[in-house]
């Protein structure tokens, strides 16, 4: 049952309730991030347990917006958890977060995001500016720090949007585990392979012949698959490439036009043909 | 306090009838089936009317503004964390309405020492097929009506809401003879507009008592076509992404209305 009787309690003003999280809390729906302190990490490290991690994630613009890859391993320690993992994900029509840490977190961040923007759509009748979606996402990350000090739930995602407006453009942005949100002009990358990943990038972007943002679709995508390939070569954590299991990473494209998923088939045909 | 139970039930009929001189002036909603989902259309020039409530729910009301936006909220934020906690699939608008928001209308409208809601809603679900369909009328009292289904004698494939009793009754047996539910989305917008028309022609104490000739009809939405602007939506039934609610642009709105 709700609350939308009059006269009990204060008076609802509609604006006071277009934060979605807040909504969650008071409802109960959404657990509050313990306070900061000492946490798993104190306890003798011999029974220290191991949270599930996901890795490499990479972004960059191009002549056709913005390409988002992450290869599609999990992993515990040096286990491997499980070698389908989605960490590219749709949060609306133009935006996707793509998530380098730990899966149980960043995917119910993306859920509160995802439902986050909606709400606000829904109750504001009017779109969240790419603004607010950032500082959305900032926001979800600094509630979660309590859970970051105690060395479980770390993530460091990539988001990355398409502005529309007067001035269409992509927007491309990288946080920090408490939060800190940083804009880039050309690439952005992380998890445990970015490294690696940076370096082709930085390369690519200033001896490649091209810079990232002149490569046109199919450059872009062999660009990104090489990455990854580079990354898995020295990171353990990091999936790559599956070439017997024709895994193949994942790869979105975002443009004027909305969001755009590769299909396999055809990162097959180019990694056959660019990388392998 | 009222302690004869008489004085109550004078009471609460006294705010029935206050309630109703209200709403009374309320131009109508028309929601119809189609074979491309389901179209919302109302006309007025002052505020919107239409609203998006979850990827398969929309509401069209009339009312006191206050109260339709305090209405509003609570039905989106009622759907969205029943989204969010279990899925959208999960998301009812027979329980959103039924569970949540009729036993909160009762209680308000009933305690005569508190203000009703002066609202009534129209609400709408898109399913995979036009038979499946829901729409429901929910009244400032909470009472509920619903388009068929178990209860209603045949199938309706619309729903509707006007300021009057007599006008809504006059809506309906227009769409129940006019409309078909696997029509295009144009004809959808020519017979939802002349429903408009015969509500609106039904409203107040001249109003028509019965249904206008077409000629009526049409000469009554050409005359207010070119001074009213249109609203409408359509909750697509067909579309990839999961959120179905569309609000029509005024380009669109002109080429699915014009002769």
């Amino acid at each position: 049952m709700t609350d939308i009787s009059p006269g009990d309690g204060e008076p609802k003003f509609s604006g006071s309730t277009s934060d979605f999280p807040t909504l969650l809390r008071r409802k109960g729906l959404l657990s509050e991030s313990p306070s900061v302190g000492p946490g798993l990490s104190s306890i003798s490290s011999k029974s220290q347990w191991t949270p599930t991690e996901a890795t490499t994630i990479l972004a960059f613009k191009f002549a056709g917006g913005v390409l988002v890859a992450g290869d599609r391993r999990a992993t515990a320690g040096n286990t491997v958890v499980y070698d389908r993992a989605d960490k590219v994900l749709e949060i609306d029509r133009y935006s996707i977060m793509a998530i380098a840490g730990v899966p149980a977190t960043a995917w119910e961040m993306a859920r509160v995001l995802e439902h986050s923007f909606q709400y606000f759509r829904r109750t504001q009748l009017q779109e969240m500016s790419v603004d607010g979606k950032v500082r959305a996402l900032s926001k979800l990350l600094r509630d979660n720090f309590g859970f970051v000090m105690q060395g479980v739930g770390v993530v460091v995602p990539i988001f990355a949007t398409y502005e529309l407006g007067p001035n269409p453009a992509p927007r491309l942005y990288f946080y920090d585990a408490m939060g800190a949100q940083f804009e880039v002009a050309e690439y952005a990358a992380s998890g445990s392979g970015s490294p690696a990943v940076r370096g082709i990038l930085y390369h690519e972007n200033n001896w490649g012949g091209k810079s990232l943002q002149k490569l046109r679709e199919k450059e872009a995508v062999t660009v990104a698959l090489r990455a990854l390939d580079t990354a898995a070569e020295a990171d353990t954590a990091t999936g790559g490439v599956d070439r017997s299991g024709k895994i193949f990473p994942l790869i979105k494209i975002i443009s004027r036009d909305g969001i755009m998923t590769l299909p396999d088939r055809e990162i097959a045909a180019l990694f056959k043909r660019t990388v392998a | 306090m009222i302690e004869e139970p008489y004085r109550w039930v004078e009471a609460v009929a006294n705010r029935r009838e206050y309630v109703e001189t209200q709403l009374a002036p309320g131009s109508p909603i028309a929601a119809v089936s189609c074979r491309d989902g389901i179209l919302f259309v109302t006309m007025g020039r002052t505020r919107q009317k239409l609203f998006e409530i979850y990827d398969r729910i929309a509401m069209g009301a009339i009312g006191h503004p206050g109260d339709i936006e305090r209405l509003r909220m609570a039905a989106i934020e009622l759907a969205s964390t029943e989204g969010f906690t279990r899925s959208a699939a999960d998301v009812s608008l027979r329980r959103l309405a039924y569970y949540s928001l009729s036993p909160v209308l009762k209680t308000a409208f009933e305690q005569i020492y508190g203000a009703p809601y002066l609202a009534r809603m129209l609400f709408a679900e898109v399913e995979a097929t036009s038979e499946a369909d829901l729409f429901l009328r929910v009244e400032y009292d909470g009472a509920i009506a619903t388009n068929g289904g178990s209860i209603a004698p045949t199938k309706q494939y619309f729903g509707v809401i006007s300021g009057t009793r007599q006008s809504t009754e006059m809506m309906e047996s227009y769409l129940a003879k006019e409309h078909q539910p696997d029509v295009t989305l144009v004809r959808a917008m020519k017979t939802a507009l002349d429903a408009w028309s015969v509500g609106r022609l039904a409203v107040g104490e001249e109003g028509a008592k019965e249904i206008p000739s077409r000629d009526d009809i049409a000469k009554h939405r050409k005359e207010q076509s070119e001074s009213v602007p249109i609203e409408a939506a359509l909750l697509e039934r067909n579309s990839r992404p999961p959120i179905r609610y569309r609000t029509l642009s005024e380009e669109e709105i002109k080429t699915l209305s014009c002769d």
